[in-house]
C-alpha cells in the first residue's frame, strides 16, 4: 500500500517536472520521500530527478545535497552507470557553486565510467561537463584580475586550453554519433573559450558552425547567442562594422523573443560599438533605449553603466550639460549601490567637466563642490590637471573587469 | 582662459574616445549545461514489462 503511494507520488513528480513544473514536481518528490520506499532504484531516481529540478531552480545547495545521496545510493547497489551519472550531475553542480577542483573529480569519475561501460555517449556528455568546469575555473580566476581577454596569468591559460582540449575531444564523438544539438552546445562553448583565451579567428569559426546548427534546429534562442558572441568577437579582431551587424541581429531576435533583459545588453553593446565607429549620435541612441530598459527591469547597475556611457558620448559631442547630468545620475547610482569605483569614475568625470565649463558651476552645486573636496583628499590635495596622460592608465585600474581593452 | 577650456575639451574628448574607456559588461553567452537523467517510469516500466505481459496475456488467455 505505502510502496504504490511512493510510486504514485513520484510518477506524478516526473510528469510536473517533464511539463515545465519543477516547483510542483519538487513538492511531489518530496512526498514520495517522505513515504519512503524499499526499492533503492526507485529512491535513487527520485534523488536524482530532485537534485536536478533544484538545479533548474537555482537551488544549489539543495541540488548538491540530493545528487549526494544519489551517489551514496547507486554506490550501495553497485549501480555503476547510475554512479556515472550521479557524479555527473554532482559535478556540475559544484562547478556552479565555484568548487572547481571536487567538480573535476565527479566529472572524471563519469568519464572513467563511461568508458569502462563503453558508452559513448556518457563519455561524450562527461566531456563536455568538464570542458565547462576548466572553462568556469578558467573565467572565475580571470575575472579577479584585471586584464582582457588574451593577456592571462598561466593558471588561467591552463584551464582554459584543458577547456578547450575537453569540447574537442567531445566534439569527435558526438560528431561521430551524428548528434547535431551536442556539436551546437560545444562549438558554442568552444568558441567562448577561444574568445577567452584571445583567439579571436578560432571563436568566430566555432560560432559560425554554433549558428548554422542553429538555425537547422530553428532553435532562435541559440541563434540569438551565436549573433551575440560572434560580435563579441569582431570587438576584438576591430572589425566594428560587421559587430554592429551581429548585434543588430541579435536585437532583432530579442525583441522577437520578448527578452526584455538580453534587448537592453545588445543595446549596449551597440551603443559601445557606435562609440568605438565615433558615431556618437547612434551611440546615444542605443544608450538610450539600453537606459529606458534598465529602468524598467529596475537594474541599478545598468542604470549606472548606462548613464556612464551617455556622459561620454555627450563629451564627445561636446554637449557638457546632457553629459554633466548623466556625470551626476551617474555618480547617484554608484553611491546607491555602494559601487566604489563608478562613484570615483563619475567624480572624475564631474570635475574634468566642471573644468571644461569653468569653475562657476561648482559654486552653486554642492555636489560638485563635495566632488572636489574628495578627489582632493584621494589625491593627497595634489593641484588639479596632474590627472591627464599617465594617470589615465590609474583609471582602468580602479574600474575592473569593466574596462577591458576593447582593441 | 576661453583658449585653455577648448584646449582641455580636446584633452577630455581624446580621452573619451578610446575603446579603453568603454564600460563592458560580461555578456558571453555561453550554452546550457547537460544533467544526467533516472527516471521512475523508465525503471518501472522495466521492471514490470515482465508480469504486465503476463498478466495481459494470461487474461487474454482466460477470455
Amino acid at each position: 500500500r505505502m510502496e504504490a503511494s511512493c510510486l504514485e507520488l513520484a510518477l506524478e513528480g516526473e510528469r510536473l517536472c517533464k511539463a515545465g513544473d519543477c516547483r510542483a514536481g519538487v513538492s511531489f518528490f518530496e512526498a514520495a520521500v517522505q513515504v519512503g520506499t524499499e526499492d533503492l532504484r526507485t529512491l535513487s531516481a527520485i534523488y536524482s530527478q530532485l537534485g536536478n529540478a533544484y538545479f533548474y531552480l537555482h537551488e544549489y545547495a539543495k541540488a548538491l545535497e540530493y545528487h549526494h545521496h544519489d551517489l551514496t545510493l547507486a554506490r550501495t547497489i553497485g549501480d555503476l552507470l547510475g554512479e556515472a551519472k550521479a557524479s555527473g550531475n554532482l559535478g556540475n553542480t559544484l562547478k556552479v557553486l565555484g568548487n572547481f577542483e571536487e567538480a573535476i573529480v565527479c566529472c572524471q569519475r563519469h568519464l572513467d565510467i563511461s568508458r569502462e561501460l563503453n558508452d559513448k555517449v556518457g563519455e561524450a556528455r562527461a566531456l563536455y561537463n568538464l570542458g565547462n568546469v576548466y572553462h568556469s575555473k578558467g573565467k572565475n580566476v580571470a575575472n579577479a584580475g584585471t586584464h582582457d581577454p588574451g593577456e592571462l596569468p598561466d593558471d588561467v591559460k591552463n584551464a582554459l586550453q584543458k577547456a578547450a582540449k575537453y569540447y574537442e575531444e567531445n566534439l569527435s564523438i558526438v560528431t561521430e554519433l551524428g548528434d547535431r544539438a551536442a556539436q551546437g552546445r560545444a562549438f558554442g562553448n568552444l568558441g567562448n573559450t577561444h574568445y577567452l583565451l584571445g583567439n579571436f579567428r578560432s571563436a568566430v569559426l566555432a560560432h559560425e558552425q554554433r549558428l548554422l546548427i542553429a538555425k537547422e534546429f530553428g532553435d532562435r534562442s541559440a541563434e540569438r547567442r551565436a549573433y551575440s558572441n560572434l560580435g563579441n568577437a569582431y570587438i576584438f579582431l576591430g572589425e566594428f562594422e560587421t559587430a554592429a551587424e551581429y548585434y543588430r541581429r541579435t536585437l532583432q531576435l530579442a525583441r522577437q523573443l520578448k527578452d526584455r533583459a538580453v534587448e537592453a545588453q545588445a543595446c549596449y553593446s551597440l551603443g559601445n560599438t557606435y562609440t568605438l565607429l565615433q558615431d556618437y549620435e547612434k551611440a546615444i541612441d542605443y544608450h538610450l533605449k539600453h537606459l529606458v530598459i534598465a529602468q524598467e527591469l529596475h537594474d541599478k547597475i545598468g542604470e549606472g553603466r548606462a548613464c556612464w556611457s551617455l556622459g561620454n558620448a555627450y563629451t564627445a559631442l561636446g554637449n557638457h550639460d546632457q553629459a554633466i547630468h548623466f556625470a551626476e545620475r551617474h555618480l547617484e547610482i554608484s553611491r546607491e549601490v555602494g559601487d566604489r569605483s563608478g562613484e570615483l569614475t563619475a567624480r572624475l568625470n564631474l570635475s574634468d567637466l566642471q573644468m571644461v565649463l569653468g569653475l562657476s558651476y561648482s559654486t552653486n552645486n554642492s555636489m560638485m563642490a563635495e566632488s572636489q573636496a574628495v578627489e582632493n583628499s584621494l589625491n593627497g590635495g595634489r593641484p588639479r590637471g596632474r590627472r591627464y596622460s599617465m594617470e589615465n592608465m590609474e583609471l582602468m585600474k580602479l574600474t575592473p573587469e569593466k574596462v577591458p581593452n576593447w582593441n | 582662459s576661453q583658449p585653455l577650456a577648448g584646449g582641455q575639451a580636446a584633452e577630455l574628448q581624446s580621452k573619451v574616445v578610446p575603446s579603453k574607456q568603454i564600460l563592458h559588461s560580461d555578456n558571453m553567452e555561453m550554452e546550457p549545461e547537460t544533467m544526467e537523467t533516472k527516471s521512475v517510469t523508465e525503471y518501472f516500466s522495466k521492471l514490470h514489462m515482465g508480469s504486465l505481459v503476463y498478466s495481459c496475456t494470461s487474461k487474454r488467455k482466460n477470455k
